[in-house]
């Protein structure tokens, strides 16, 4: 929590914490990661192979979750998707963030470049995100790169139009210029002064963004067009899982409340998030 | 306020002619030659040789571009490979269920998330007001394919309240097509309410924390006249704005819903110009919609200019 | 015509538009996508064939024991004896839509027009000296060899010998004007296809069955999710849905509305090999990939329930002509060890088995993915490539980037209309012994004889590993409760469809 330092240090963990459902949401997302992460890395749970006469098995017993329709246990492929599910949020969140910030900060911190890239975020922007990165995947193929990618392109300009508008107010601040008139090169001002003010908002957004990917990939696997499904997603389970909607209802409803839950504690973190770190905000909710 | 005009006009053109360029370079940056992926493998030399002639592929690139930027301005949008049939032809085919969909989607969320939060607003902090807020969130977290499957099966197959799929069939007249967007309009206009709604609850409690609105407290008003009689009629604002913003996220999800219940619109045309490689029409489909999207924010813009007095430019 | 009393709201409001009186009797059909062509010439797709064959006929069709019988053409040919001359005489007094009358120079100018343009036609077209109208209403075939499949492809409504009107013949036609009972009379593509009756139709003799054009309108409507064809069954939108998905079946079979339609067997899912690049082209490589597939999981997994699959290495399935058990022996090995001694033998390097598959159809990328799971048990390095269609079809024809394809064929009435076996189809399995068997099947014009002969076939496949053969699938149809007189067929034909009220 770089960021928290500068904007609110004293009271973030109050403020951040004042409704009991964003501190009941950064724990369940806590544990959804740890599930998907720890639980197969440290060989708890064995995803184990295919068994396929016990296909379409109901939860319980050997399966606690159930078993798909190629006999292999739920609860384990639930934690391999994961990884690439929470992977593809995260990649995007960080990808979009980076190149986010670069452009922001150029166009924010050169006149001369801010017209142009103003006008190019608002272009990239029109483009709605399926819309686009379903395009990218049909072009370049379904892997997961090209997803994050795809995706990243699409919110990249979200972040960049914060952080140039951050930018533009910051560094007019009086300590900005003063170190500017210093001789302080620009690029070490961008990094050192803006980049830390602004560390924040960008947090915030990030984690919406990470919730969005997380859609955006289960809606791109249900046209068709995600990522190969040899490495599985919970939106490509929960694709697999429509056909036996009335014989096996597990085989959606499971990874389908992966999706939801960890999207909506994402989203109530950011929200907590925005709590704290928006003064103005905060005071008022 | 004329300056201000002629300045967003001015940059409403540039965007949309990056628009242009960006939808040219990428299907352009499509690996292999256009013109033997139209052919497919069977084609020989001379006939992927005469298809790029007549593409324009074997002239320079530059000539390419401003080529398509001239017929892109008289709206020519190439010819659909699948259809065979201009682009600007096949989405106006297409754009009927797509608008009506959005439009309906809006209201739907309109409907659900003004109210709720307003009331939110009101009774900020409150068990209501966290309990609306996570709801409308958990809908919207929810793939909106899911919760169109279960209503399709639930609503429409089982109970037989809505049609399950499709647009009314051959010369279905506009109530029979209106009526088989209901259900889709439900699915996408749920979906999208969660964003309303904090968008309602975030700008009323602007409006409340405003100065002629605690001088009305202070001279002793109730809370609940306070948001009768000022709140409320600011939030014609908030409405504008949410219809700029979520229209986005309505043609996106569109392309999903449309899927879900095989509707004959943009966004199932999109879909399908992808599984057939049908590129002009994935452009066209591009170009088309973030234009739209940019006239919608353009005039969402103004008519915000001209509901709130208070704005400055 | 039926009164019709009470269906749904939709299309009871959308018909009161045209016509007054007397609700139409209108057969609404989900199919799977949409006809790329309305010329099944052009086409080997199912779908186009489903379509197409309301409205466009070709001189000989099936019956439903599968045997050739005549349908634009008057009689069965006269063959001569060295089986390279078929006289063929045509009915008179047929009208194409346009109004114009049906004739030799139509027919052959067709004909000619297959031979060229048709993947079926021209993969013959060595084999044929001439197409000539040889009289107002005869056609003359002659072949540089006897060829006993012709009759059979002049009979296929895929890649089909369809007669259209000779001032209509191009490379490619964009109206195609039949002379099939129904007419096409308005297309959005993507959307539908409405067909109507045509007024002018002249029935065929009784061998193919009549044509009793019940219904006023046929619509086929594209629903490209397997999903919404069954909740569109289901809440009543359509009378018809084709390719179900198996696990549906028992909610359709609940259903008061509709009722399922297995069509067993149905076909044979099918691992093609390349055996134009690539590790298939080791006899080894072959053996070990046939040593090693698991067929009982595989069609497990892939269908779910043994009342949709039959474990049969036979090409053919029982009760058919050409049903034989030679080679089988060779089927559902299921031994990995075994495959494992085939690869050692190969000098296998662990380069990557490529297997292209799509989930266009789910039970392709099912079986792929048990297979590949034994594969790799047995030794192989897999690299499954899971694409959409498009690209699988397009990548197919490319030897250089697969080894493996899967994909699946319905049963048809004559074995030569299998490309597969052919060493100029895309697998290109070109085997010598193989190639003077299937040229002695297909010159061979005695029934039995031809029996034998495509039992030595099967025999070879087995022993060459010239293609994998995975088992016998039913197909899932579904059609409403009311609807009568379709008979179960993989391109189920509405001329004669009724509906009770």
């Amino acid at each position: 929590m770089a960021g928290s330092s500068t904007t609110a240090a004293p009271g973030f963990r109050k403020l951040m914490f004042q409704r009991p459902s964003v501190a009941v949401a950064l724990a369940v997302f806590v544990a959804v990661v740890a599930a998907c992460f720890l639980v197969p890395a440290l060989g708890l749970a064995e995803p184990g192979g295919m068994s396929v006469r016990n296909r379409l098995t109901p939860p319980g017993g050997e399966y606690p979750l159930g078993a798909d329709a190629f006999g292999r246990d739920v609860l384990g492929r639930l934690m391999v998707s994961g990884q690439t599910s929470l992977g593809i949020g995260l990649g995007v969140a960080v990808l979009s963030s980076v190149v986010g910030i670069a452009i922001g900060l150029i166009a924010g911190f050169f006149r001369r470049a801010d017209a142009a890239l103003s006008r190019l975020i608002d272009a990239m922007m029109a483009f709605p995100d399926i819309l686009l990165a379903l395009s990218l995947v049909a072009i370049f193929g379904g892997t997961m790169l090209n997803v994050i990618l795809a995706l990243s392109i699409v919110y990249a300009p979200r972040i960049a139009r914060i952080v140039r508008a951050s930018t533009l107010v910051i560094r007019e601040l009086p300590y900005v210029e003063a170190a500017r008139a210093l001789g302080t090169r620009t690029p070490t001002i961008m990094v050192t002064h803006v980049l830390r003010n602004i560390l924040s908002p960008i947090m915030v957004q990030a984690t919406f963004i990470f919730a969005y990917a997380m859609l955006a990939e289960a809606g791109l696997s249900f046209l068709g067009v995600g990522v190969d499904p040899r490495t599985p997603t919970w939106g490509i389970m929960v694709n697999e899982g429509r056909q036996y909607i009335d014989t096996a209802f597990f085989l959606i409803l499971f990874p389908g409340i992966a999706i939801a839950l960890s999207v909506l504690s994402l989203q109530i973190v950011g929200d907590g998030l925005r709590d704290a770190l928006d003064p103005k905000l905060a005071k008022e909710s | 306020m004329r300056s201000y005009l002629l300045r967003r006009l001015v940059g409403m053109i540039i965007v949309v002619f990056l628009v242009l360029t960006l939808a040219f370079i990428l299907v352009r940056l499509a690996p292999g030659d256009p013109a033997s992926l139209l052919l497919g493998p069977d084609a020989t030399p001379e006939e992927v040789q005469s298809l790029r002639v007549r593409l324009g592929l074997d002239r320079p690139i530059l000539v390419q571009y401003l080529t398509f930027l001239a017929n892109a301005l008289q709206g020519d949008l190439g010819r659909s490979l699948f259809f065979d049939r201009p682009v600007t032809e096949v989405l106006a085919s297409r754009a009927e269920p797509t608008i009506f969909l959005a439009l309906f989607s809006l209201l739907v969320a309109l409907v659900i998330a003004t109210p709720i939060g307003i009331w939110a607003a009101y009774r900020r902090g409150s068990v209501l007001d966290q309990t609306s807020i996570t709801t409308a969130m958990l809908a919207a977290s929810v793939p909106s394919f899911l919760t169109g499957l279960i209503f399709q099966r639930y609503l429409a197959t089982d109970l037989g309240w809505f049609p399950a799929s499709g647009y009314g069939g051959v010369g279905a007249d506009f109530g029979t097509r209106m009526w088989h967007l209901v259900l889709p309009s439900i699915t996408l206009g749920i979906t999208n309410s969660a964003l309303i709604l904090r968008f309602t609850r975030a700008s009323m409690l602007d409006i409340l924390g405003e100065d002629y609105v605690r001088t009305a407290r202070a001279k002793g008003m109730t809370e609940r006249r306070v948001v009768l009689r000022h709140a409320l009629k600011n939030a014609g604002i908030p409405i504008i704005t949410v219809v700029g913003l979520t229209f986005a996220l309505l043609i996106s999800g569109a392309v999903v819903t449309e899927r879900v219940f095989n509707l004959p619109g943009m966004g199932n045309l999109v879909v399908n110009a992808v599984l057939r490689r049908d590129y002009p029409v994935i452009q066209g489909t591009l170009i088309v919609v973030a234009t739209l999207y940019v006239l919608v924010n353009l005039l969402t813009d103004l008519l915000y200019l001209a509901v709130d007095k208070r704005v400055k430019y | 015509m039926i009164l019709r009393t009470c269906l749904a709201a939709s299309t009871a409001i959308a018909l009161t538009a045209g016509s007054p009186l007397f609700a139409q009797e209108v057969v609404n059909v989900a199919i799977i996508g949409d006809p790329d062509t309305f010329d099944p010439m052009v086409s080997t797709k199912d779908i186009v064939s489903i379509v197409t064959q309301h409205v466009i006929e070709t001189l000989y069709t099936f019956d439903e024991e599968w045997s050739v019988v005549p349908l634009l053409a008057a009689d069965m040919p006269a063959i001569s004896d060295d089986g390279k001359t078929y006289t063929i005489p045509l009915r008179e007094g047929v009208t194409f839509h346009d109004g114009s009358a049906m004739d030799s120079a139509d027919v052959a100018a067709s004909v000619q027009r297959w031979a060229k343009v048709a993947s079926r036609g021209m993969a013959i077209a060595d084999k044929i000296a001439s197409i000539e109208a040889t009289g107002p209403a005869e056609v003359t075939i002659t072949l540089n060899e006897s060829y006993a499949p012709l009759l059979s492809l002049l009979a296929f409504s895929n890649s089909a010998a369809a007669i259209y009107p000779e001032e209509i013949l191009a490379d490619q036609i964009e109206k195609p004007v039949g002379t099939g009972p129904y007419k096409v009379e308005s297309r959005v593509p993507d959307q539908y296809t409405q067909l109507v009756r045509f007024d002018g139709y002249t029935q065929p003799g009784d061998a193919a069955g009549e044509r009793a054009q019940t219904p006023d309108e046929i619509r086929f409507v594209p629903v490209p999710d397997p999903n919404t064809r069954v909740e569109g069954l289901l809440s009543g939108q359509f009378d018809y849905a084709d390719s179900l998905p198996t696990e549906a079946y028992d909610r359709i079979a609940a259903s008061d509305v509709a009722e399922p339609v297995l069509l067993e067997p149905f076909g044979w899912p099918i691992f093609a090999l390349n055996h134009k690049e690539g590790l298939a082209t080791d006899l080894n490589i072959r053996r070990a990939i046939q040593a090693a597939l698991p067929v009982d999981d595989m069609l497990f997994a892939a269908f779910g329930d043994e009342k949709f699959f039959q474990t049969d290495g036979a090409f053919y399935p029982e009760g058919w002509a050409w049903y034989t058990d030679a080679g089988t022996d060779l089927y559902n090995i299921n031994d990995q060890a075994k495959a494992a001694e085939y690869l050692e033998e190969a000098g296998y390097d662990g380069s990557p088995l490529r297997i292209l598959t799509s989930r266009q159809y789910e039970f392709h990328y099912k079986m792929a993915e048990v297979a590949a799971m034994a594969l790799e048990m047995a030794g192989f390095t897999v690299q499954m490539d899971v694409v959409d269609w498009a690209t699988l079809a397009q990548n197919r024809d490319n030897p250089a980037v697969w080894d493996i394809y899967i994909t699946h064929s319905p049963f048809l009435p004559e074995p030569a209309l299998t490309s597969i076996f052919f060493s100029s189809s895309r697998e290109g399995w070109d085997n010598a012994e193989k190639n003077e068997i299937l040229a002695r099947f297909t010159s061979e014009t005695d029934p039995q004889a031809r029996k034998e002969v495509f039992a030595e076939l099967q025999a070879k496949a087995y022993e060459d590993v010239g293609l994998l053969k995975i088992g016998n699938f039913n197909a899932l149809h579904g059609k409403a409760k009311a609807l009568d007189s379709v008979s179960p067929s993989p391109w189920p034909a509405f001329w004669n469809a009724s509906k009770a009220d």
